[in-house]
């Protein structure tokens, strides 16, 4: 075979980079990928975009239409609600709170989680199998019902809203780091490092986490739809982000009342939601499937 | 069969267990103090106070008053709400049916819309319905149940007035509760209108139960889709085609029956999803079932129902999760008893 290279060194992509490769291939994943970029810059820069403040009053120009229809404004392109808050400025705004807030969220429950699964697959025996029914438990347990409960032991409001989604999401990163180390443990390679002499910590940080990142990345994007719900839910519920804040769900509660004359005060942010939420379901399933083609290639 | 019941009854003793200790701790997490959390007494006296405390044990260690709690759950003790001063082991059980109603219904159309869907779409694989089907799956289990139930309400029932859009029958029926589950009752009962209240009933409950039913259908889909097509890439069905078999019935006689085995399994991990779903469901309807009931009892800081709601919902999500392995060992062989082949 012809040899390009002059060198002699082989260069093999790192599996994040192979992750990256088999990622690009698909159109659809590239478009869900291009949303959630989208809705990332959203989230940062919403202060700067949004044309009003998303809690000033237009007292003139209260429930008015989205632009396109004949009462519209187009000062105001997706209308007002009953208090004449721009509806644009608040879905930029409820960007960074519904899909900023859930990436933190899933962030923070992932470092937790990875800490917490790593230290685990290292035991053996009965702390173990212990810590292994338990999580069961925990994860039969369903999310909502465990996020209201540490909802109401710490009391509502949308600080207390994201540690309850944090500690529901953090069993299911504990479950899929613990198994993805446990199988890398068994393989030749790690026995390898061990014959060198490393220890279990040097050998979770050289050998295996490069190796397990894809899978928990592809865990978090699935895992992060989730939270996007689960924060709108609650907010929905009057549980989480309290009514004048530009959240989803707690705008879509808002204009429960106005739906039959306003109803773009209740489509609007439903369908922000289901964007937000297609989009990180797209990029997750998009590594799911390059996950899968990389270990068949 | 046995080792295998004996191993499931292990984790059903183990999870009751841990559920029990988590519940018994979350009269000690919640504000306030301990004994009325898990009492429900907030309006007694001192004295009154100090009698709680002396049945369930405040003086002793806490070994034995987790102890005296078990034993006051066993015997249907689960305190009193906060709020109604009514037994919470009594609004429970008058909660619990209509959930179970709800799940029950919802979980019985997702399962038998999705799956076939699943197989219709395993079988294009690759081709313009599996891609549509595909789509479909991703919007469908996207989309915020709170959402979904809005806009069904406004088009189902309020512009094109098909169906109603709140409770779990029209008021003007009487019925006695016997079990709780509206259709058993209505059955039992003797009323002259029996058959306009089933009616009435079902009406009722298609909205909110297609609601819940949506996203655990999408998931169906998936499910169904990717079993089927392991099922379809075994050597048995190459020999099934090699036989000279049409497609149709390797598809019948072969296809189906192993793949929807797989599916059974995962229906239990799917219970827990679509009880979550049911609770939000529960609020916009205004269904009278215990998700309602539990959402309720948060806004009015109703803390010794919220703890028997978990313990009730959790202990019912398991008790199907439990079922429904079971059944999947019936079906399947291979699960029970790992010398009939390789696991």
């Amino acid at each position: 075979m012809a040899r390009n290279n002059i060198y002699q060194e082989e260069e093999f992509p790192s599996p994040l980079m192979q992750l990256w490769f088999h990622f690009r291939q698909s159109p659809v994943v590239k478009i869900g990928f291009g949303c959630f970029l989208f809705l990332c810059f959203l989230a940062i820069f919403s202060s700067l975009i949004s044309p009003y403040s998303p809690v000033e009053n237009h007292l003139d120009s209260l429930l008015l239409p989205p632009a396109w229809d004949d009462n519209g404004d187009v000062s105001y392109l997706l209308g007002t609600d009953n208090l004449g808050r721009d509806m644009l400025s608040r879905l930029i705004h409820g960007t960074s709170l519904t899909f900023g807030l859930s990436f933190i969220v899933v962030l923070i429950s992932l470092v937790i989680g990875v800490v917490i699964g790593s230290l685990s697959a290292l035991t053996k025996g009965v702390k173990s199998s212990f810590l292994n029914h338990f999580l069961d438990v925990i994860l039969s347990i369903p999310s909502l019902l465990l996020a209201i409960v540490i909802v109401a032991i710490l009391g509502p409001g949308l600080n207390n809203t994201l540690w309850a989604i944090v500690m529901v999401l953090i069993p299911q990163f504990i479950h899929i780091t613990r198994n993805a180390v446990a199988e890398e443990f068994n393989k030749d390679y790690v026995l390898a490092s061990r014959l060198d002499g490393a220890n279990s910590i040097r050998i979770l940080h050289y050998s295996i986490f490069p190796n397990i990142i894809e899978k928990l990345i592809s865990q978090a994007t699935l895992a992060q739809s989730a939270a996007i719900l689960d924060i709108a839910t609650l907010g929905f519920l009057g549980l989480g982000a309290p009514i004048p804040m530009p959240e989803w769900g707690a705008m879509l509660a808002n204009g429960i009342d106005l739906f039959y004359i306003a109803p773009w005060t209740v489509y609007l942010p439903g369908l922000a939601i289901l964007f937000s939420v297609v989009a990180a379901n797209l990029v997750g399933e998009g590594m799911r499937h390059a996950l899968k083609a990389r270990k068949e290639s | 069969m046995l080792i295998f019941t004996l191993r499931r009854l292990n984790l059903f003793l183990f999870t009751m267990l841990i559920l029990s200790i988590l519940s018994f701790s979350l009269s000690f997490l919640f504000p306030g103090e301990q004994i009325i959390n898990i009492s429900g007494q907030i309006n007694a006296t001192p004295e009154g106070i100090e009698l709680v405390a002396l049945e369930y044990g405040k003086h002793e260690s806490l070994i034995t008053q987790y102890w005296i709690y078990l034993n006051q759950l066993f015997e249907g003790n689960w305190g009193v709400s906060m709020t109604s001063q009514l037994p919470i082991y009594g609004e429970i059980l008058n909660h619990l049916p209509a959930t179970i109603e709800l799940t029950m219904t919802a979980l019985f159309i997702a399962m038998v819309t999705g799956i076939p869907i699943g197989f219709i779409a395993a079988i294009n694989h690759r081709k313009k319905a599996d891609d549509f089907i595909l789509s479909f799956a991703m919007i469908g289990y996207s989309i915020p149940i709170f959402w979904l139930g809005l806009l069904t309400i406004l088009i189902f029932s309020i512009q094109l007035g098909w169906l109603p859009s709140a409770g779990q029958i029209s008021l003007l029926y009487e019925i006695k509760q016997v079990t709780g589950i509206q259709f058993i009752d209505i059955l039992l009962s003797d009323s002259p209108y029996k058959w306009q209240a089933f009616q009435n009933a079902s009406s009722h409950i298609i909205l909110p139960s297609c609601v819940v039913a949506l996203a655990p259908a999408t998931i169906f889909i998936r499910l169904a889709r990717t079993s089927m097509l392991n099922v379809l890439d075994t050597h048995y069905i190459k020999a099934a085609m090699a036989k000279g078999l049409t497609f149709q019935q390797i598809i019948y006689r072969h296809a189906i029956r192993n793949a929807l085995v797989n599916v059974i399994r995962d229906v239990g991990l799917q219970f827990a999803n679509l009880v979550t779903l049911a609770m939000v469901t529960e609020v916009i309807f205004s269904w009278p079932g215990i998700g309602r009931w539990l959402i309720e009892s948060i806004y009015q800081r109703d803390y010794t129902a919220i703890q028997g709601g978990l313990l009730a919902l959790s202990c019912f999500i398991f008790l199907v999760h439990i079922l429904t392995d079971f059944i999947y060992a019936t079906l399947n062989p291979l699960a029970r008893e790992t010398h009939r082949g390789p696991q």
